[in-house]
């Protein structure tokens, strides 16, 4: 078995290298943060079960096979126009496949003294904003990482955004990254690095979307910079495909003064790993983590959350519900470190599972390590069902199963969901909500 | 209107155990019934079992709406009927608001049974009028279904909920309890008001203390899942006086 293992991960291995070559060229600067990640990859290797930070999951599914990069092959890109959200119409970065497309994107709402481009392109002008922002945040929130190394091993096109100080952009910033239909396996990594200077406010809506049903792995790796009382709103919206694997980083620093929120709602994926880290690197700050998980079907869904709370003074909040349908497995590993002298830390930490069918797995561990001795850190866990008393009540309104299930199942998220102030994605949240409601009691009527 | 016939029920998860062990009750158009009885005598479980709950199990008898068996309807189906059942517990349901509860409510009802549906705005008119009479303000159809309701907030909600819903039966399960005197007048005075001649109601209660507010045509008491007596108002009086001990015999002899 060790032996199959090992030899499964030299594929994978030799498939990054072989990729390697063909991407190098056209910036040094980023040629040499290539080279680095890929000499990182040769050194790390990749997690199994053994290790304590990946036991609820295996990978299997994601060493099986391999995989061809995503921009080496020609595929075809259907309409997307109608995973644009209106309120960023002039405001909006897509990614296909990987690969930047001017086409899907426009930039015309933003006001011109921000930043926004290209990472690529970027680097090409060999732009100092960006050399100096990227694989800051990541690097130092995650060392030692395989799949963080293997995004920077390959990378190219992603979005760089820097809000100079004092400026509030009053449109969010739609990051749409649209996986397409392919009879080949592909992966795709992404960056995206969003800096707010000081007294800056900016919203971003991350956004990642697969047309079709196919198996492909995406690794997205997010950095955030919140710089001093800026305040960041950053929502990510994962509906990979039901085949595909989506190993998610998200590096965030908050600095004094500043608050960030981000809300993640995972609905795709055979496979998904979110893993958000968020450093408090002065005192008084703000950050909210807040997570939705709908899952179905054979669907695993794992976050791994870190709140390093290093200095006084820090208000963090962390709410993360999941529902979980079929034989879905959810798994939640939230971390909320309090270092020794970061005083009056207030954390609280919440993970709520709604178990919806017998088959349904809920692994979930909070983990605190605090190391100062005047704070309050509150956490819990619950797993339940939906009652029937809840559902009797509302049918006996006259309401049908299907009614009532969905008005509780949004019920339940929508705590999750309500303080995402883009509209648009609101209205989102509440078809899919109905969708999974649907599926939910079609897969119930044919059981 | 409703017949209920030598009804035996027990709970889905436990049949071994009676709870109601051969019911009988006939209400008619335009009446009032009181069910009167001490905890546990089955006067909730009666009134979840004719709205449709899924865990009670009927083992015998039967109950007729109009002539028809209703057993094998499910809670919605009853609703769409006209059977409306006033929770002694409502539930709470964060996010939705009262408005929008109601009006799918209303709508699927009205749908069910040929009348015509009301837009989001003829919707409105209708529920602003029906506020008036649970004393309530209009935001409470902007707010979320019982969350973060006061008890007396919830029950006052289970009365306006009935008067925008009009059901033609209505089992107000334990709806007085709980409330000051001043709800306890607005709860009587709405179900006052929405009594009529073409519609029934059915106070399931402890306490003698609303039956000073609205005055029933029929009083039964229940003990030990099954009607003991059966009386009009001065039956109700009796129970305030000399509480149930004297029918518990009586129902032993039987």
């Amino acid at each position: 078995m060790g032996k199959v293992k090992q030899q499964k991960e030299r594929t994978f291995l030799q498939d990054l290298l072989n990729f390697q070559g063909s991407l190098n060229g056209k910036s040094k600067f980023l040629d040499e943060v290539r080279l680095k990640g890929a000499e990182e990859v040769r050194n790390i290797s990749f997690p199994t079960k053994k290790l304590e930070d990946w036991k609820f999951i295996s990978l299997r599914d994601l060493y099986k096979d391999s995989y061809e990069l995503a921009s080496d092959l020609d595929l075809e890109v259907p309409d997307i126009s109608e995973h644009y959200l209106p309120e960023s119409k002039g405001a909006r970065l897509t990614f296909v496949n990987g690969s930047f497309s001017a086409e899907h994107s426009s930039t015309e709402d933003i006001p011109e003294e921000v930043l926004i481009g290209n990472i690529a392109k970027l680097a090409e002008e060999d732009n100092e904003l960006l050399k100096k922002h990227l694989n800051k945040y990541v690097e130092n929130n995650f060392e030692k990482d395989v799949f963080s190394s293997f995004n920077k091993a390959f990378l190219k096109d992603g979005v760089f955004v820097y809000v100079p100080e004092g400026l509030t952009v009053d449109v969010p910033l739609h990051l749409l990254f649209v996986q397409t239909d392919a009879d080949t396996n592909y992966f795709t990594t992404s960056r995206s690095v969003v800096v707010a200077d000081k007294e800056s406010e900016v919203t971003i809506v991350e956004d990642h979307i697969g047309l079709a049903d196919n198996k492909y792995f995406n690794l997205p790796v997010v950095e955030i910079n919140a710089e001093e009382e800026s305040y960041v709103k950053h929502t990510k919206i994962q509906r990979d495909s039901r085949e595909a694997i989506h190993i998610a980083r998200t590096a965030a620093f908050v600095h004094h003064h500043a608050n960030y929120e981000s809300y993640t709602i995972t609905r795709g994926a055979k496979l998904s790993r979110n893993e958000p880290r968020i450093s408090q690197r002065d005192e008084e700050v703000e950050f909210t983590v807040d997570g939705l998980v709908l899952i179905d079907g054979d669907q695993v869904s794992d976050t791994h959350s870190v709140m390093d709370h290093r200095f006084s003074h820090c208000e963090s909040h962390q709410l993360h519900k999941c529902v979980i349908n079929g034989n879905a497995h959810s798994v939640f590993n939230g971390k909320i470190f309090v270092r020794k002298d970061a005083q009056k830390i207030d954390s609280f930490q919440e993970n709520r599972n709604l178990l919806l069918s017998r088959k349904g797995l809920v692994n979930t561990k909070p983990q605190l390590e605090i190391f100062a001795d005047d704070v309050v850190c509150t956490h819990g866990a619950t797993v339940g069902q939906l009652e029937q008393d809840e559902l009797f009540y509302l049918m006996s309104r006259g309401l049908n199963e299907q009614q009532a299930r969905e008005m509780l199942i949004y019920a339940f998220a929508l705590e999750t969901i309500e303080n995402i102030t883009v509209d648009s994605v609101q209205d989102l949240l509440v078809d899919e909500v109905h969708q999974f409601t649907e599926n939910q009691l079609d897969s119930k009527l044919t059981a | 209107m409703l017949e209920i016939k030598d009804l035996h029920v027990c709970v889905e998860e436990d049949p071994s155990e009676e709870i109601l062990k051969g019911v009988n009750l006939t209400i008619n158009k335009g009446e009032i019934h009181a069910i009167m009885g001490p905890n546990g005598s089955g006067k909730s479980t009666l009134s979840k079992v004719v709205a449709g709950h899924e865990a009670y199990e009927v083992t015998q008898g039967d109950i007729l709406y109009n002539g028809e068996s209703i057993l094998e309807l499910e809670a919605d189906e009853r609703a769409h009927l006209g059977i409306f059942l006033a929770f002694q517990y409502p539930v709470e349901v964060p996010g939705v608001t009262n408005k929008n509860l109601l009006r799918q409510a209303y709508n699927t009802i009205a749908e069910e049974q040929g009348r015509e549906e009301l837009d989001p705005l003829q919707f409105e008119d209708h529920a602003r009028e029906q506020l008036e009479l649970v004393d309530m303000k209009e935001e409470f159809l902007e707010r979320s279904v019982n969350a973060g309701f006061s008890g007396g907030e919830k029950k006052r909600n289970e009365i306006f909920q009935m008067a925008v819903l009009q059901p033609k039966l209505a089992f107000l399960d334990e709806t007085d309890s709980g409330l000051d005197i001043d709800a306890l007048k607005i709860v009587a005075n709405g179900i006052n008001e929405l009594s009529g001649e073409d519609n029934a109601t059915v106070l399931v209660t402890h306490y003698q203390r609303i039956l000073d507010y609205v005055q029933p045509d029929h009083v039964h008491v229940m003990i030990d899942g099954k009607i003991a007596k059966s009386g009009d108002k001065d039956l109700a009086i009796k129970l305030e006086e000399e509480g149930y001990d004297w029918l518990s015999k009586d129902a032993s002899v039987l």
